[in-house]
Protein backbone atom coordinates (compact mmCIF):
# COMPACT_ATOMS: atom_id res chain seq x y z
CA UNK A 1 0.00 0.00 0.00
CA UNK A 2 3.00 2.66 1.08
CA UNK A 3 4.33 1.34 -2.13
CA UNK A 4 1.34 2.70 -4.07
CA UNK A 5 0.92 5.48 -2.19
CA UNK A 6 4.79 6.95 -2.79
CA UNK A 7 4.32 6.28 -6.62
CA UNK A 8 1.07 8.43 -6.12
CA UNK A 9 2.97 11.28 -4.77
CA UNK A 10 5.99 10.49 -6.62
CA UNK A 11 3.78 10.81 -9.61
CA UNK A 12 2.71 14.38 -8.31
CA UNK A 13 6.47 15.60 -8.14
CA UNK A 14 6.59 14.78 -11.57
CA UNK A 15 3.90 16.28 -12.92
CA UNK A 16 4.82 19.76 -11.19
CA UNK A 17 8.37 19.20 -12.63
CA UNK A 18 10.13 16.25 -13.63
CA UNK A 19 13.92 16.74 -13.30
CA UNK A 20 15.97 16.16 -15.13
CA UNK A 21 14.53 17.83 -17.73
CA UNK A 22 15.28 18.10 -21.43
CA UNK A 23 17.21 21.29 -22.38
CA UNK A 24 14.86 23.52 -24.74
CA UNK A 25 16.96 26.01 -26.13
CA UNK A 26 15.83 29.80 -25.94
CA UNK A 27 15.55 30.12 -29.66
CA UNK A 28 13.38 27.67 -31.81
CA UNK A 29 16.12 27.09 -34.44
CA UNK A 30 13.14 29.02 -37.06
CA UNK A 31 15.31 32.88 -37.03
CA UNK A 32 12.57 34.20 -34.91
CA UNK A 33 13.84 36.43 -32.27
CA UNK A 34 12.34 35.35 -28.63
CA UNK A 35 12.41 38.36 -26.83
CA UNK A 36 11.14 40.25 -29.68
CA UNK A 37 7.72 38.24 -29.61
CA UNK A 38 7.70 38.80 -25.56
CA UNK A 39 8.04 42.50 -26.08
CA UNK A 40 5.74 42.86 -28.49
CA UNK A 41 3.19 40.25 -25.93
CA UNK A 42 3.58 42.71 -23.47
CA UNK A 43 2.60 45.90 -25.89
CA UNK A 44 -0.28 43.89 -26.98
CA UNK A 45 -1.35 42.92 -23.27
CA UNK A 46 -0.70 46.88 -21.49
CA UNK A 47 -2.52 48.20 -24.70
CA UNK A 48 -5.48 46.10 -24.73
CA UNK A 49 -5.80 46.26 -21.11
CA UNK A 50 -5.64 50.29 -21.27
CA UNK A 51 -8.24 50.50 -24.03
CA UNK A 52 -10.62 47.96 -22.52
CA UNK A 53 -10.43 50.15 -19.11
CA UNK A 54 -11.45 53.11 -21.06
CA UNK A 55 -14.03 52.17 -23.74
CA UNK A 56 -15.59 49.61 -21.73
CA UNK A 57 -16.05 52.24 -19.37
CA UNK A 58 -14.45 49.61 -16.53
CA UNK A 59 -14.26 51.42 -12.70
CA UNK A 60 -11.04 51.91 -11.04
CA UNK A 61 -12.21 50.02 -8.77
CA UNK A 62 -12.77 46.86 -10.23
CA UNK A 63 -9.95 47.28 -12.54
CA UNK A 64 -7.21 50.06 -12.54
CA UNK A 65 -5.67 51.14 -15.66
CA UNK A 66 -2.16 49.74 -16.38
CA UNK A 67 -0.60 53.86 -15.77
CA UNK A 68 -2.44 53.73 -12.28
CA UNK A 69 -1.14 50.60 -11.34
CA UNK A 70 2.55 51.99 -12.29
CA UNK A 71 1.77 55.10 -9.91
CA UNK A 72 0.71 53.19 -7.28
CA UNK A 73 4.22 50.39 -8.21
CA UNK A 74 6.54 53.89 -8.38
CA UNK A 75 5.13 55.46 -5.18
CA UNK A 76 6.26 52.45 -3.11
CA UNK A 77 9.65 52.33 -5.11
CA UNK A 78 10.89 55.53 -4.93
CA UNK A 79 11.09 56.38 -1.64
CA UNK A 80 13.68 55.95 1.19
CA UNK A 81 14.13 52.05 1.96
CA UNK A 82 13.64 53.17 5.79
CA UNK A 83 9.95 55.06 4.91
CA UNK A 84 7.20 53.12 6.31
CA UNK A 85 5.15 54.25 2.86
CA UNK A 86 7.56 52.15 0.57
CA UNK A 87 8.33 48.64 -0.23
CA UNK A 88 11.19 48.22 1.27
CA UNK A 89 10.70 47.54 5.00
CA UNK A 90 7.27 45.31 4.48
CA UNK A 91 9.17 43.37 1.51
CA UNK A 92 12.14 42.73 3.68
CA UNK A 93 9.90 41.34 6.57
CA UNK A 94 8.24 38.94 4.39
CA UNK A 95 11.18 37.86 2.44
CA UNK A 96 12.72 37.27 6.21
CA UNK A 97 10.56 34.98 7.18
CA UNK A 98 9.78 33.19 4.29
CA UNK A 99 13.52 32.15 4.25
CA UNK A 100 13.43 31.50 8.04
CA UNK A 101 10.17 28.80 6.88
CA UNK A 102 12.24 27.94 3.87
CA UNK A 103 15.25 26.62 5.54
CA UNK A 104 13.39 25.05 8.15
CA UNK A 105 11.29 23.17 6.29
CA UNK A 106 13.53 22.08 3.16
CA UNK A 107 15.52 21.34 6.23
CA UNK A 108 13.54 19.26 7.89
CA UNK A 109 11.94 17.65 4.32
CA UNK A 110 15.55 16.87 3.45
CA UNK A 111 15.80 14.92 6.63
CA UNK A 112 13.26 13.18 6.79
CA UNK A 113 13.23 12.07 3.10
CA UNK A 114 16.14 11.53 3.83
CA UNK A 115 15.46 8.69 6.66
CA UNK A 116 12.34 7.49 4.96
CA UNK A 117 15.06 6.49 1.36
CA UNK A 118 17.38 4.79 3.97
CA UNK A 119 14.72 2.69 5.75
CA UNK A 120 12.15 1.06 4.62
CA UNK A 121 11.12 1.12 8.71
CA UNK A 122 10.32 4.87 8.54
CA UNK A 123 9.44 5.10 5.14
CA UNK A 124 6.01 2.77 5.93
CA UNK A 125 5.97 4.99 9.46
CA UNK A 126 6.05 8.24 7.75
CA UNK A 127 4.83 7.40 4.81
CA UNK A 128 0.67 7.50 5.43
CA UNK A 129 0.66 10.59 6.80
CA UNK A 130 3.31 12.12 4.50
CA UNK A 131 0.32 11.33 1.72
CA UNK A 132 -2.52 12.54 4.02
CA UNK A 133 -0.82 15.58 4.78
CA UNK A 134 0.14 16.16 1.24
CA UNK A 135 -3.77 15.83 0.01
CA UNK A 136 -4.79 18.29 2.63
CA UNK A 137 -5.18 22.04 1.24
CA UNK A 138 -2.28 23.29 3.88
CA UNK A 139 -3.11 26.92 3.38
CA UNK A 140 -6.63 25.47 5.45
CA UNK A 141 -4.11 24.30 8.66
CA UNK A 142 -3.20 28.28 8.39
CA UNK A 143 -5.96 29.56 11.08
CA UNK A 144 -4.86 27.05 13.55
CA UNK A 145 -1.21 28.23 13.52
CA UNK A 146 -2.19 31.68 14.10
CA UNK A 147 -3.70 30.15 17.00
CA UNK A 148 -0.86 27.93 18.07
CA UNK A 149 2.14 30.47 17.17
CA UNK A 150 0.96 34.06 17.46
CA UNK A 151 0.33 36.58 14.84
CA UNK A 152 4.00 37.50 15.34
CA UNK A 153 6.99 36.07 12.88
CA UNK A 154 6.58 32.80 14.43
CA UNK A 155 3.37 31.97 12.36
CA UNK A 156 4.77 33.15 9.67
CA UNK A 157 7.81 31.17 9.76
CA UNK A 158 5.98 27.88 10.83
CA UNK A 159 3.88 28.07 8.32
CA UNK A 160 6.24 28.69 5.14
CA UNK A 161 7.85 26.01 6.75
CA UNK A 162 5.05 23.53 6.58
CA UNK A 163 4.41 24.44 3.18
CA UNK A 164 8.42 23.96 2.06
CA UNK A 165 8.76 20.78 3.72
CA UNK A 166 6.64 18.39 1.64
CA UNK A 167 8.17 19.56 -2.03
CA UNK A 168 11.24 18.54 0.14
CA UNK A 169 10.34 15.55 1.54
CA UNK A 170 8.69 14.06 -1.55
CA UNK A 171 11.87 15.08 -3.65
CA UNK A 172 14.23 14.04 -1.72
CA UNK A 173 12.81 10.91 -1.23
CA UNK A 174 12.38 10.14 -4.43
CA UNK A 175 15.57 11.42 -6.10
CA UNK A 176 17.41 9.29 -2.73
CA UNK A 177 15.75 6.24 -4.30
CA UNK A 178 16.40 6.56 -7.79
CA UNK A 179 20.11 6.19 -7.95
CA UNK A 180 21.50 3.81 -10.40
CA UNK A 181 22.04 -0.20 -9.03
CA UNK A 182 25.35 0.34 -10.60
CA UNK A 183 26.64 2.99 -8.79
CA UNK A 184 25.69 1.20 -5.40
CA UNK A 185 27.47 -2.08 -6.57
CA UNK A 186 30.47 0.02 -6.77
CA UNK A 187 30.45 1.72 -3.19
CA UNK A 188 29.68 -1.77 -2.00
CA UNK A 189 32.83 -3.55 -4.10
CA UNK A 190 34.62 -0.71 -1.67
CA UNK A 191 33.41 -1.49 1.20
CA UNK A 192 32.23 1.88 1.63
CA UNK A 193 30.10 2.36 4.95
CA UNK A 194 26.36 3.62 4.18
CA UNK A 195 27.10 7.01 5.31
CA UNK A 196 29.84 7.11 2.62
CA UNK A 197 27.08 5.42 -0.05
CA UNK A 198 24.78 8.26 1.17
CA UNK A 199 26.57 11.37 0.99
CA UNK A 200 29.66 10.42 -2.11
CA UNK A 201 26.61 8.66 -4.01
CA UNK A 202 23.58 8.57 -3.16
CA UNK A 203 23.18 12.92 -2.15
CA UNK A 204 24.66 14.17 -5.55
CA UNK A 205 22.58 11.56 -7.33
CA UNK A 206 19.77 13.11 -5.71
CA UNK A 207 20.43 17.01 -6.82
CA UNK A 208 18.04 16.97 -9.79
CA UNK A 209 15.08 16.15 -7.67
CA UNK A 210 16.31 18.12 -4.37
CA UNK A 211 16.75 21.50 -6.64
CA UNK A 212 13.61 21.07 -8.61
CA UNK A 213 12.11 20.85 -4.75
CA UNK A 214 13.79 23.33 -4.02
CA UNK A 215 12.38 25.45 -6.67
CA UNK A 216 8.85 24.56 -5.53
CA UNK A 217 9.58 24.99 -1.86
CA UNK A 218 11.14 28.69 -2.14
CA UNK A 219 7.70 29.98 -4.17
CA UNK A 220 5.59 27.88 -1.42
CA UNK A 221 7.65 29.74 1.29
CA UNK A 222 6.92 32.94 0.04
CA UNK A 223 2.99 31.89 -0.11
CA UNK A 224 3.01 30.74 3.33
CA UNK A 225 4.34 33.92 4.80
CA UNK A 226 1.73 36.18 2.73
CA UNK A 227 -1.54 34.16 3.76
CA UNK A 228 -0.28 34.37 7.37
CA UNK A 229 -0.19 37.79 6.93
CA UNK A 230 -3.78 38.25 5.39
CA UNK A 231 -4.40 36.88 8.76
CA UNK A 232 -2.74 39.16 10.82
CA UNK A 233 0.32 40.75 11.00
CA UNK A 234 2.19 44.57 12.12
CA UNK A 235 3.64 44.55 8.49
CA UNK A 236 5.08 42.03 5.27
CA UNK A 237 3.58 42.43 1.61
CA UNK A 238 0.82 40.74 2.55
CA UNK A 239 -0.24 43.31 5.00
CA UNK A 240 0.36 45.72 2.43
CA UNK A 241 -2.35 44.13 0.02
CA UNK A 242 -5.13 43.44 2.79
CA UNK A 243 -4.60 47.43 3.91
CA UNK A 244 -4.99 48.26 -0.24
CA UNK A 245 -7.83 46.83 -0.30
CA UNK A 246 -9.39 48.07 2.98
CA UNK A 247 -9.79 51.24 1.35
CA UNK A 248 -10.32 49.65 -2.69
CA UNK A 249 -7.17 51.16 -3.69
CA UNK A 250 -6.89 48.55 -6.33
CA UNK A 251 -3.84 49.52 -8.53
CA UNK A 252 -2.31 49.17 -5.03
CA UNK A 253 -3.09 45.87 -4.89
CA UNK A 254 -1.99 45.13 -8.10
CA UNK A 255 1.20 47.31 -7.20
CA UNK A 256 1.88 44.68 -4.39
CA UNK A 257 1.52 41.42 -6.82
CA UNK A 258 3.37 42.42 -9.07
CA UNK A 259 6.36 42.97 -6.63
CA UNK A 260 5.44 39.71 -5.00
CA UNK A 261 5.46 38.30 -9.01
CA UNK A 262 8.69 40.34 -9.76
CA UNK A 263 9.87 38.27 -6.32
CA UNK A 264 8.66 34.97 -7.32
CA UNK A 265 10.57 35.06 -10.89
CA UNK A 266 13.84 36.36 -9.00
CA UNK A 267 13.37 33.21 -6.42
CA UNK A 268 12.98 30.90 -9.16
CA UNK A 269 16.03 32.16 -11.27
CA UNK A 270 17.96 32.27 -8.08
CA UNK A 271 17.45 28.27 -7.48
CA UNK A 272 18.11 27.35 -11.28
CA UNK A 273 21.21 29.01 -11.65
CA UNK A 274 22.21 27.58 -8.33
CA UNK A 275 21.69 24.55 -9.74
CA UNK A 276 23.61 24.92 -12.62
CA UNK A 277 26.76 25.63 -10.65
CA UNK A 278 26.00 22.75 -8.43
CA UNK A 279 24.79 20.07 -11.18
CA UNK A 280 27.25 20.75 -13.55
CA UNK A 281 26.95 17.23 -15.30
CA UNK A 282 23.39 18.01 -16.08
CA UNK A 283 21.72 15.13 -17.73
CA UNK A 284 24.95 13.85 -18.29
CA UNK A 285 25.04 11.74 -15.17
CA UNK A 286 22.28 8.96 -16.54
CA UNK A 287 22.42 6.35 -18.62
CA UNK B 1 40.82 -7.31 4.60
CA UNK B 2 43.84 -5.55 5.10
CA UNK B 3 46.02 -8.30 7.08
CA UNK B 4 46.04 -10.44 4.39
CA UNK B 5 47.87 -7.98 2.18
CA UNK B 6 50.34 -7.92 4.89
CA UNK B 7 50.69 -11.51 5.23
CA UNK B 8 51.28 -12.40 1.69
CA UNK B 9 52.91 -9.17 -0.22
CA UNK B 10 52.40 -8.17 -3.79
CA UNK B 11 55.29 -10.67 -4.72
CA UNK B 12 53.68 -13.27 -7.96
CA UNK B 13 57.03 -13.69 -8.92
CA UNK B 14 57.74 -16.44 -5.64
CA UNK B 15 54.69 -18.07 -6.52
CA UNK B 16 53.61 -18.22 -9.91
CA UNK B 17 51.84 -21.06 -10.43
CA UNK B 18 49.85 -21.20 -6.61
CA UNK B 19 45.85 -21.21 -7.02
CA UNK B 20 44.91 -17.48 -6.07
CA UNK B 21 41.14 -18.33 -6.55
CA UNK B 22 40.18 -22.01 -6.27
CA UNK B 23 36.26 -22.60 -6.62
CA UNK B 24 34.48 -25.44 -6.16
CA UNK B 25 31.45 -27.06 -6.72
CA UNK B 26 29.89 -23.24 -7.30
CA UNK B 27 25.92 -23.00 -7.37
CA UNK B 28 23.79 -20.13 -7.26
CA UNK B 29 19.87 -19.84 -8.09
CA UNK B 30 17.91 -16.66 -8.23
CA UNK B 31 14.04 -15.21 -7.64
CA UNK B 32 13.84 -18.57 -5.09
CA UNK B 33 15.41 -20.90 -6.94
CA UNK B 34 13.46 -20.44 -9.96
CA UNK B 35 16.56 -19.43 -11.95
CA UNK B 36 19.23 -21.39 -12.11
CA UNK B 37 22.30 -19.34 -12.78
CA UNK B 38 25.37 -21.23 -11.95
CA UNK B 39 25.80 -25.27 -12.18
CA UNK B 40 28.91 -27.21 -10.36
CA UNK B 41 31.56 -24.33 -11.31
CA UNK B 42 34.65 -25.61 -10.90
CA UNK B 43 37.68 -23.03 -11.58
CA UNK B 44 41.09 -22.30 -10.35
CA UNK B 45 43.21 -19.11 -11.10
CA UNK B 46 46.51 -19.08 -10.76
CA UNK B 47 48.34 -15.67 -8.97
CA UNK B 48 49.51 -13.66 -12.15
CA UNK B 49 46.92 -15.14 -14.70
CA UNK B 50 45.03 -13.67 -17.17
CA UNK B 51 41.73 -15.84 -17.48
CA UNK B 52 38.78 -14.67 -20.18
CA UNK B 53 35.46 -16.33 -19.92
CA UNK B 54 33.66 -15.99 -22.65
CA UNK B 55 29.44 -17.93 -22.78
CA UNK B 56 26.16 -16.79 -24.38
CA UNK B 57 24.38 -14.33 -22.67
CA UNK B 58 22.41 -14.54 -19.44
CA UNK B 59 24.81 -17.56 -18.62
CA UNK B 60 25.66 -16.25 -15.47
CA UNK B 61 29.38 -15.35 -16.14
CA UNK B 62 28.52 -11.50 -14.51
CA UNK B 63 26.90 -13.54 -11.40
CA UNK B 64 29.87 -15.63 -11.06
CA UNK B 65 32.02 -12.10 -11.15
CA UNK B 66 29.87 -10.95 -8.81
CA UNK B 67 30.12 -13.58 -6.58
CA UNK B 68 33.62 -13.70 -6.44
CA UNK B 69 33.83 -9.49 -5.77
CA UNK B 70 31.57 -10.71 -3.02
CA UNK B 71 28.51 -8.52 -4.17
CA UNK B 72 26.63 -11.79 -4.48
CA UNK B 73 26.53 -14.39 -2.61
CA UNK B 74 26.15 -18.28 -3.59
CA UNK B 75 23.74 -20.93 -2.49
CA UNK B 76 26.26 -24.02 -2.04
CA UNK B 77 30.07 -24.87 -2.88
CA UNK B 78 33.07 -22.51 -2.37
CA UNK B 79 34.62 -19.88 -3.65
CA UNK B 80 37.80 -18.97 -2.32
CA UNK B 81 40.74 -16.19 -2.61
CA UNK B 82 44.32 -16.88 -1.39
CA UNK B 83 42.53 -19.86 0.89
CA UNK B 84 39.76 -18.04 2.65
CA UNK B 85 35.86 -18.37 1.51
CA UNK B 86 34.86 -15.24 -0.05
CA UNK B 87 31.96 -13.49 2.21
CA UNK B 88 32.42 -10.12 0.88
CA UNK B 89 33.76 -7.03 -1.15
CA UNK B 90 37.82 -7.59 -0.54
CA UNK B 91 40.42 -4.99 -0.63
CA UNK B 92 42.35 -7.27 -2.61
CA UNK B 93 39.70 -7.35 -5.41
CA UNK B 94 39.28 -4.56 -7.76
CA UNK B 95 36.38 -4.64 -10.26
CA UNK B 96 36.19 -2.73 -12.85
CA UNK B 97 32.14 -2.35 -14.02
CA UNK B 98 30.71 -2.18 -17.92
CA UNK B 99 30.35 1.20 -18.90
CA UNK B 100 32.85 2.91 -16.80
CA UNK B 101 30.42 3.62 -13.89
CA UNK B 102 32.33 6.88 -12.86
CA UNK B 103 30.50 9.34 -10.86
CA UNK B 104 30.22 12.56 -13.22
CA UNK B 105 30.25 14.74 -9.98
CA UNK B 106 33.82 14.25 -9.19
CA UNK B 107 36.68 15.19 -11.17
CA UNK B 108 38.75 12.03 -13.02
CA UNK B 109 41.32 12.41 -10.18
CA UNK B 110 38.84 12.63 -7.72
CA UNK B 111 37.02 9.42 -8.69
CA UNK B 112 40.09 7.15 -9.13
CA UNK B 113 41.29 7.89 -5.67
CA UNK B 114 37.52 7.10 -4.49
CA UNK B 115 38.40 3.69 -3.29
CA UNK B 116 41.22 5.38 -0.90
CA UNK B 117 38.44 7.90 0.85
CA UNK B 118 35.91 5.02 1.65
CA UNK B 119 35.80 1.76 3.59
CA UNK B 120 37.29 2.41 6.71
CA UNK B 121 41.06 2.53 7.43
CA UNK B 122 43.73 2.23 4.60
CA UNK B 123 46.23 0.16 5.99
CA UNK B 124 47.05 -1.65 2.69
CA UNK B 125 48.88 -0.14 -0.08
CA UNK B 126 47.69 2.61 -1.92
CA UNK B 127 48.79 3.30 -5.73
CA UNK B 128 50.36 6.98 -7.13
CA UNK B 129 47.43 8.41 -8.47
CA UNK B 130 49.70 10.98 -10.98
CA UNK B 131 51.77 7.56 -11.85
CA UNK B 132 48.08 5.73 -12.79
CA UNK B 133 46.94 8.37 -14.19
CA UNK B 134 50.56 8.64 -16.50
CA UNK B 135 49.98 4.62 -17.63
CA UNK B 136 46.52 5.21 -18.27
CA UNK B 137 47.36 8.43 -20.48
CA UNK B 138 45.39 10.35 -18.63
CA UNK B 139 48.24 12.56 -17.06
CA UNK B 140 45.92 16.14 -18.52
CA UNK B 141 42.55 14.84 -17.97
CA UNK B 142 43.02 14.71 -14.16
CA UNK B 143 41.14 17.80 -13.11
CA UNK B 144 38.27 17.00 -16.02
CA UNK B 145 35.05 15.44 -15.52
CA UNK B 146 34.13 12.19 -16.87
CA UNK B 147 31.75 13.79 -19.35
CA UNK B 148 34.51 15.39 -20.85
CA UNK B 149 36.52 12.25 -21.53
CA UNK B 150 35.71 9.83 -24.57
CA UNK B 151 34.13 6.02 -23.83
CA UNK B 152 37.84 4.87 -23.85
CA UNK B 153 39.64 7.33 -21.82
CA UNK B 154 36.24 6.98 -18.93
CA UNK B 155 37.03 3.44 -19.10
CA UNK B 156 40.67 3.90 -18.37
CA UNK B 157 40.17 6.15 -15.99
CA UNK B 158 37.58 2.92 -14.32
CA UNK B 159 40.81 0.43 -14.86
CA UNK B 160 42.71 3.19 -12.31
CA UNK B 161 40.26 3.40 -10.16
CA UNK B 162 40.07 -0.80 -9.74
CA UNK B 163 44.26 -0.28 -9.51
CA UNK B 164 44.01 2.33 -6.84
CA UNK B 165 44.12 0.06 -3.70
CA UNK B 166 46.60 -1.89 -5.69
CA UNK B 167 44.36 -4.97 -5.20
CA UNK B 168 45.99 -9.08 -5.92
CA UNK B 169 42.89 -9.67 -7.99
CA UNK B 170 41.05 -7.29 -11.13
CA UNK B 171 37.37 -8.53 -11.73
CA UNK B 172 36.55 -7.16 -15.22
CA UNK B 173 32.78 -6.96 -16.70
CA UNK B 174 32.38 -6.46 -20.21
CA UNK B 175 34.72 -3.28 -19.73
CA UNK B 176 35.04 -2.58 -23.63
CA UNK B 177 31.82 -3.70 -24.65
CA UNK B 178 30.31 -0.30 -25.16
CA UNK B 179 33.01 0.89 -26.96
CA UNK B 180 33.79 0.53 -30.74
CA UNK B 181 35.87 -2.03 -32.68
CA UNK B 182 38.63 0.55 -33.08
CA UNK B 183 38.91 2.07 -29.57
CA UNK B 184 38.12 -1.87 -28.21
CA UNK B 185 41.24 -2.46 -30.10
CA UNK B 186 43.63 -0.13 -28.54
CA UNK B 187 42.26 -0.44 -25.07
CA UNK B 188 43.24 -4.00 -25.17
CA UNK B 189 46.74 -3.37 -26.23
CA UNK B 190 46.46 -1.15 -23.31
CA UNK B 191 45.59 -3.43 -20.75
CA UNK B 192 47.72 -6.08 -22.08
CA UNK B 193 50.39 -3.32 -21.00
CA UNK B 194 48.91 -2.46 -17.60
CA UNK B 195 49.04 -6.11 -16.64
CA UNK B 196 52.47 -7.04 -17.75
CA UNK B 197 53.57 -4.06 -16.10
CA UNK B 198 51.10 -5.22 -12.75
CA UNK B 199 51.03 -8.83 -13.26
CA UNK B 200 47.46 -8.47 -11.02
CA UNK B 201 45.62 -11.72 -11.31
CA UNK B 202 42.76 -11.10 -14.09
CA UNK B 203 39.67 -12.56 -14.61
CA UNK B 204 37.73 -10.47 -17.71
CA UNK B 205 34.42 -11.47 -18.66
CA UNK B 206 33.55 -10.73 -22.44
CA UNK B 207 30.83 -11.70 -25.47
CA UNK B 208 34.29 -10.94 -28.06
CA UNK B 209 36.46 -14.25 -28.99
CA UNK B 210 39.24 -12.29 -30.30
CA UNK B 211 38.95 -10.24 -27.37
CA UNK B 212 39.45 -13.11 -24.96
CA UNK B 213 42.32 -14.87 -27.23
CA UNK B 214 43.84 -11.61 -27.25
CA UNK B 215 44.42 -11.17 -23.92
CA UNK B 216 44.00 -14.75 -22.47
CA UNK B 217 46.66 -17.20 -20.80
CA UNK B 218 43.44 -19.25 -20.31
CA UNK B 219 40.09 -18.89 -22.10
CA UNK B 220 37.22 -20.33 -19.88
CA UNK B 221 34.13 -21.28 -21.83
CA UNK B 222 30.62 -21.61 -20.18
CA UNK B 223 27.36 -23.07 -20.81
CA UNK B 224 24.05 -21.54 -21.38
CA UNK B 225 21.80 -21.42 -18.53
CA UNK B 226 22.46 -23.27 -16.20
CA UNK B 227 25.82 -21.86 -16.04
CA UNK B 228 28.73 -24.63 -16.55
CA UNK B 229 32.34 -24.14 -17.53
CA UNK B 230 32.43 -26.25 -20.34
CA UNK B 231 36.02 -26.08 -21.47
CA UNK B 232 39.25 -24.46 -20.66
CA UNK B 233 41.61 -23.80 -23.18
CA UNK B 234 45.42 -22.15 -22.75
CA UNK B 235 46.62 -19.27 -25.58
CA UNK B 236 50.01 -20.48 -26.24
CA UNK B 237 51.18 -17.06 -27.97
CA UNK B 238 53.59 -15.37 -26.52
CA UNK B 239 53.80 -11.80 -25.24
CA UNK B 240 53.52 -9.10 -25.72
CA UNK B 241 50.76 -9.76 -28.79
CA UNK B 242 50.01 -6.89 -30.66
CA UNK B 243 46.63 -6.82 -32.78
CA UNK B 244 48.27 -7.84 -36.26
CA UNK B 245 50.52 -10.45 -34.90
CA UNK B 246 47.63 -12.17 -32.89
CA UNK B 247 45.75 -13.11 -36.51
CA UNK B 248 48.85 -14.57 -38.44
CA UNK B 249 50.11 -16.39 -35.63
CA UNK B 250 49.39 -20.36 -36.48
CA UNK B 251 47.69 -21.29 -33.01
CA UNK B 252 44.69 -18.40 -33.45
CA UNK B 253 42.59 -20.02 -36.29
CA UNK B 254 41.77 -23.20 -34.83
CA UNK B 255 41.53 -21.11 -31.39
CA UNK B 256 38.97 -18.79 -32.60
CA UNK B 257 37.20 -21.49 -34.38
CA UNK B 258 37.25 -24.35 -31.36
CA UNK B 259 35.53 -21.16 -29.25
CA UNK B 260 33.45 -20.39 -31.68
CA UNK B 261 31.95 -23.86 -31.83
CA UNK B 262 31.81 -24.63 -28.40
CA UNK B 263 29.49 -21.59 -28.39
CA UNK B 264 27.34 -21.96 -31.26
CA UNK B 265 26.98 -25.20 -29.77
CA UNK B 266 25.27 -23.54 -26.78
CA UNK B 267 22.05 -22.39 -29.83
CA UNK B 268 23.07 -18.44 -28.88
CA UNK B 269 25.76 -16.21 -30.12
Amino acid sequence: MSQAQTTIIADSVAIERAPPKPKTKAKDGKGVNGTAITLIGLVVLFGGWSLAVKYLEVPSYILPTPLAVWKALWSGIAVSPSSPLGYYLPLWGTLKNAAIGLAIGSGLGLTLGSLMAESRLIEKLVMPYAFALQSLPKVAIAPLIVIWFGFGDGSKIAISALLAFFPMLINSFTGLRAVEPERIDLMRSLSASRFETYRIVKLPNAAPFIFAGLDMAVVYALLGTIVAEFLGAQQGMGVVITQAQAVTDVAGVFAALVILGAMGITLHAIVRGLEKKVVHWGDRGRK
Amino acid sequence: MPALAQVHPLNAASSPQRDLIRIRGLDKTYAGGSVHALSAIDLDIKDGEFVCVVGPSGCGKSTLLRILAGLDDYDTGTAALDGKTISGPSRDVGVVFQAANLLPWLTVRENIALPLRVGGKQVGQAEDIDRLLDVAGLKDFGERFPYELSGGMQQRAGICRALVRSPRVLLMDEPFGALDALTRERMNLELQRIWQASRKTVLLITHSISEAIFLADRVVVMSARPGRVICELEVPIPRPRSNDTIISHPAYPALAKEIRGLLNAQGDE
